[in-house]
């Protein structure tokens, strides 16, 4: 990679001398009166957990209504997979309307005013949407109401179930469209963001289809499940590493600001986020431990299972740091 | 149309702050929150070395990506060009600081005063100017706008580097600057369309 400029070298060292600035308000960035490229503080944990949560759960709603509808998983199953995937969605909302209101939680209501022109705003409302609209195709499932015109096999319902399909892909794109729709930070200035965020929050979904089955119906649903899916789960491991290799790899031949951005990752104090957690949790341990799954390498007793559940947690884990790491390494260009 | 803007003039600035205590001043600003800023920077190597000072402050953006980001509609334009945040509305968000490539915006979060946890009673009288996780950037100095005197920033500069007015007016003081000047805007290519120009010159005003 080409050295940093000055700007830019301020901004690693900084970093890894752990700078943080006045703590009496937030987003005096770097130091106030100097010149330099400071790294976003403002948007954490918090933001990446609604990214990662609502994420995945929008991707365990696609794919058990997905897979359900293909007829690979029982309804037992999807049913499960689409109560984790609610409660993921919920708990995101939390997580953003706790960082989104913090002069008066209730004030909250106000992030659904702008959905014109604010990603924020197009976001909470297209997760509220997911829920209603999934709880209102599960209703048909509880006893006695089974006579409504939206159940399994309808036309109604199957247009619900598409629409819901939709709404679910449209929130995994949105989780990196929100970040990227903006200029001022050039690392996620990027339509690959979206793409890459949409990727991991699929395969978060799809990974853990043969725990949901797991927790279900038991450790044979599990080998059923996982024997039909972690094919894909693997090929999706490869596309991430692709997608994941070419974004960095892009942003390191980028401008000033991208490039602080790679070097706070690979080489700067995200390093351990990235790639260890990344990386390594998030793609090759769960790749070499499916892979020796789909080879029967770990076949016998109850060890494959054990490592199977192992690898889809290893997945979660850097589902989550994806979203984390990618948030703190927003580092912004001169302001002039 | 009105379109009010700022002009900059990088030559004559001599980094001396006043603009930013004039600022602080008239607004009160809390501790830790600061509207107007003067970035320094040392550039060249020994013994071919030299300061810049570069004002910088809200810009005022004809595409204000702070009023696109928030979700709450809190930042209004008003038909002069002023970029405002309603507090009242506002819930600190923080997307607006986010979206401003210039990262203007800052949330005040309360706290010590400059002296100490203890008030002093100037900062007991402006912090109460103040809401607490709300967002807080220049106005413009939207009260001295309107009553017809410049803002606080551009009557205390001493060099006289600070000029402001009517974009949209060909004969205005600022318009006549641009026209003899050689002159940019920040970050121009990210399509904001700025109303701050910096003048720069033969004198080494530069960024």
């Amino acid at each position: 990679m080409r050295p940093l400029p000055d700007g830019a070298a301020r901004t690693l060292e900084r970093a890894w001398a752990g700078w943080r600035p006045d703590r009496h308000s937030h987003g005096n960035l770097g130091r106030p009166f100097d010149f330099s490229f400071p790294v976003q503080q403002h948007w954490g944990a918090k933001v990446a957990f609604y990214l990662y949560l609502g994420g995945t759960g929008a991707g365990f709603v696609f794919v058990e209504l997905l897979l359900r509808w293909w007829g690979i998983i029982d309804a037992r199953t999807a049913a499960i997979g689409m109560w984790i995937g609610l409660a993921l969605a919920v708990l995101s909302a939390l997580a953003i309307f706790d960082h989104l209101g913090p002069v008066s939680r209730w004030s909250a209501y106000f992030a659904f005013r702008r959905i014109r022109t604010s990603w924020i705003s197009r976001g909470v409302t297209m997760l509220v949407a997911l829920l209603v609209l999934r709880l209102v195709l599960a209703v048909p499932s509880l006893p006695g109401l089974d006579a409504l015109p939206w159940t399994e096999g309808t036309a109604l319902g199957d247009a619900l179930r598409a629409l819901v399909l939709v709404v679910a892909l449209a929130f995994m794109v949105y989780t990196g469209l929100v970040i990227s729709s903006w200029n001022a930070i050039a690392f996620w200035n990027t339509p690959l963001l979206p793409v890459l965020f949409t990727a991991f929050s699929l395969l978060g979904g799809l990974a853990a289809l043969p725990a949901i089955a797991w927790l279900a119906s038991g450790a044979l649903a599990m080998e059923a499940v996982g024997a039909a899916v972690w094919p894909a789960v693997l090929a999706l491991l490869a596309a991430d590493a692709i997608l994941l290799g070419l974004y960095v790899y892009g942003m390191s031949t980028a401008t000033p600001p991208a490039r602080a951005s790679v070097a706070m990752l690979v080489r700067g104090p995200l390093r351990p986020r990235f790639v260890t957690g990344v990386v390594t949790f998030g793609l090759l341990i769960p790749a070499a431990i499916g892979g020796l799954w789909m080879l029967g390498a770990l076949a016998g007793g109850g060890l494959g299972g054990v490592a199977l559940l192992g690898a889809i947690a290893a997945i979660e884990i850097g589902g989550y740091f994806l979203r984390d790491a990618v948030l703190r390494a927003g580092v912004y260009g001169p302001p002039v | 149309m009105t379109r009010l803007g700022f002009v900059v003039d990088l030559e004559r600035c001599v980094g001396c702050q006043g603009c930013v205590i004039a600022c602080k001043a008239e607004h009160g600003t809390p501790r830790g929150v600061h509207w107007m800023r003067v970035l320094e920077r040392e550039v060249g190597t020994f013994p071919n070395v030299r300061r810049t000072f570069t004002p910088v402050r809200c810009n005022h953006c004809a595409n204000a990506p702070c009023i696109e980001a928030c979700p709450t509609g809190a930042i209004v334009k008003r038909p002069d060009g002023i970029v405002l945040v309603n507090d009242r509305v506002c819930v600190g968000t923080m997307a607006c600081l986010t979206a401003c490539p210039y990262y203007i915006p800052v949330r005040y979060d309360g706290g010590d005063g400059y002296f100490g946890e203890t008030l002093t009673p100037y900062e007991e009288e402006t912090s109460a100017r103040f809401r607490e996780g709300t967002a807080q950037k220049c106005t413009f100095c939207v009260h001295r706008i309107d009553a017809g005197r410049p803002p606080a920033c551009v009557e205390a500069c001493p060099a006289d580097a600070l000029s402001y007015g009517d974009l949209d007016d060909p004969e205005s003081e600022i318009n006549q600057l641009l026209h003899r000047r050689r002159h940019f805007r920040p970050r121009e290519e990210l399509g904001t369309d700025p109303s701050v120009y910096y003048l720069v010159g033969k004198g080494g005003g530069g960024v």
